[in-house]
């Protein structure tokens, strides 16, 4: 199964795969594929970016006594 | 009658203070100090009095976390006591200035001090984890500010834990309880920057952020601070010691988070770089191509033309070499038997002749 990716690790995945469109490896017969992943990817970071949800938690502990 | 049995002194006194401490515990008096002295550089003396009444104040000096002089108007906590000699002072447990005039005296010899200790040195000022999960709030959770921050956070990102610490922000007993909750945090060691949160408020509101021992918790902090308290304009104590000073509870969430609106946008911007050079690279492919052909093309009309020239050029050596060309020039091609009496043919440019042969003899190679 493939490992879950955090947001960060996602976005830098991402930076990498736009960064293959400039570099020597560029092949126009994989640009193509390699393009609709990218479109892929950037989609799903902005589904997580936009339902992401902070966990707010008030302490158990009351602060006026010592 | 019987007579009640008579207190001895030390007794009477004790039944009094019983008395006092029940009557007026943690009672909260203000007024102007007066004869303000420190005693063998461990006891603090000074009158609170207004127009009419002046009250004797006693503290042990570590307890002063806030500079006096004469003439400040203060308010005290504590606890009415009388004496074993008889005299009644109030043992103050914790002071606030009060009023502009006595919050920026007390502001500023505070901070000269404590800026000569170097507690407010920006070198020694951490910067924001880059990867911030988890986020510790010291605030009071009633309080307008800590809404702002909170609404703020969830608009701005998500997926962090935010472990709050509920205290009161103003008046006495704030500043102690915002100290044991900084302690609390520096000892879970979960949390990866202290936020301390309060919104807007008046300057006597605000005092207690300039509370020597909570400066000097925040700036002894192992986890690094950011403070958000009152509006812009507002400084305290506090604000300098800590790492990060926002300018209000809004921007620290600000600071402390990327818009995820703007990463959204920033992740478009990625994809359109990624199309853009895209169609570059097909266009310079393309027109790397169409280079290739257009050189191909150039070569073989440059071939053709030289093959042409050569055709041209054996042409004019075969004309030249056209028998019909040297008969034109005058001559003649004699052919037949070539013997005496032989019979040949003269053939000229226009004419055939026929001819006999009258003699032969050699004839010699320089004619």
């Amino acid at each position: 199964m493939a490992e879950k990716l955090s947001i960060n690790q996602k976005i830098a995945k991402l930076n990498e795969a736009v960064e293959w469109f400039y570099g020597d490896d560029f092949s126009l017969d994989h640009a193509t594929t390699n393009y609709q992943q990218a479109i892929k990817l950037a989609k799903e970071i902005e589904k997580d970016l936009l339902g992401l949800k902070n966990q707010i938690e008030v302490i158990d502990k009351d602060f006026t006594k010592e | 009658m019987p007579e009640s049995p008579a207190f001895t002194v030390s007794e009477f006194i004790d039944v009094c203070n019983d008395a006092l401490d029940l009557a007026y515990r943690n009672i909260i008096i203000e007024g102007e100090v007066a004869s303000f002295k420190v005693n063998q550089g461990k006891w603090v003396f000074f009158d609170l009095k207004d127009d009419q009444s002046s009250l004797g104040c006693f503290l042990p000096l570590f307890q002063l976390r806030v500079p006096l002089e004469d003439g400040m108007k203060v308010k005290v906590q504590g606890v009415p006591k009388l004496t074993k000699w008889g005299k009644f002072s109030f043992t103050v447990k914790s002071i606030i200035p009060v009023g502009d005039g006595s919050i920026k005296k007390a502001f500023d010899l505070l901070k000269a001090k404590l800026e000569k200790e170097g507690l407010f040195d920006p070198l020694k000022k951490r910067p924001l984890p880059d990867d911030l999960t988890k986020i510790g709030v010291i605030s009071s959770t009633q309080a307008a500010g800590y809404a702002d921050f909170i609404k703020i956070l969830n608009e701005r990102w998500g997926g962090l834990n935010v472990q709050v610490a509920h205290t009161g922000v103003q008046g006495f007993g704030a500043t102690e309880q915002i100290i044991r909750a900084l302690d609390y945090f520096n000892q879970q060691a979960e949390v990866q920057v202290i936020a301390i949160i309060r919104g807007g408020g008046s300057a006597d509101d605000l005092a207690i952020f300039n509370d020597e021992k909570l400066v000097r918790a925040v700036a002894a902090s192992r986890i690094p601070v950011i403070t958000g308290i009152g509006h812009e304009v507002d400084q305290s104590l506090v604000d300098l010691a800590a790492d990060i000073e926002a300018s209000t509870p809004s921007n620290v969430a600000q600071l402390l988070t990327p818009d995820r609106q703007a990463e959204v946008r920033n992740l478009h911007a990625t994809i359109m770089r990624a199309k853009n050079q895209l169609f570059s690279q097909i266009n310079f492919i393309s027109s790397s191509t169409l280079g290739t052909l257009d050189g191909a093309k150039r070569q073989l009309l440059s071939n053709i033309t030289a093959e042409l020239s050569r055709l041209e050029h054996t042409q004019k050596i075969l004309e030249h070499l056209n028998p019909e060309q040297v008969l034109v020039q005058g001559y003649a091609i004699v052919t037949g038997a070539m013997r005496e009496g032989g019979e040949v043919t003269i053939t000229t440019a226009d004419k055939l002749a026929k001819a006999t042969i009258n003699s032969i003899k050699e004839r010699s190679n320089n004619g």
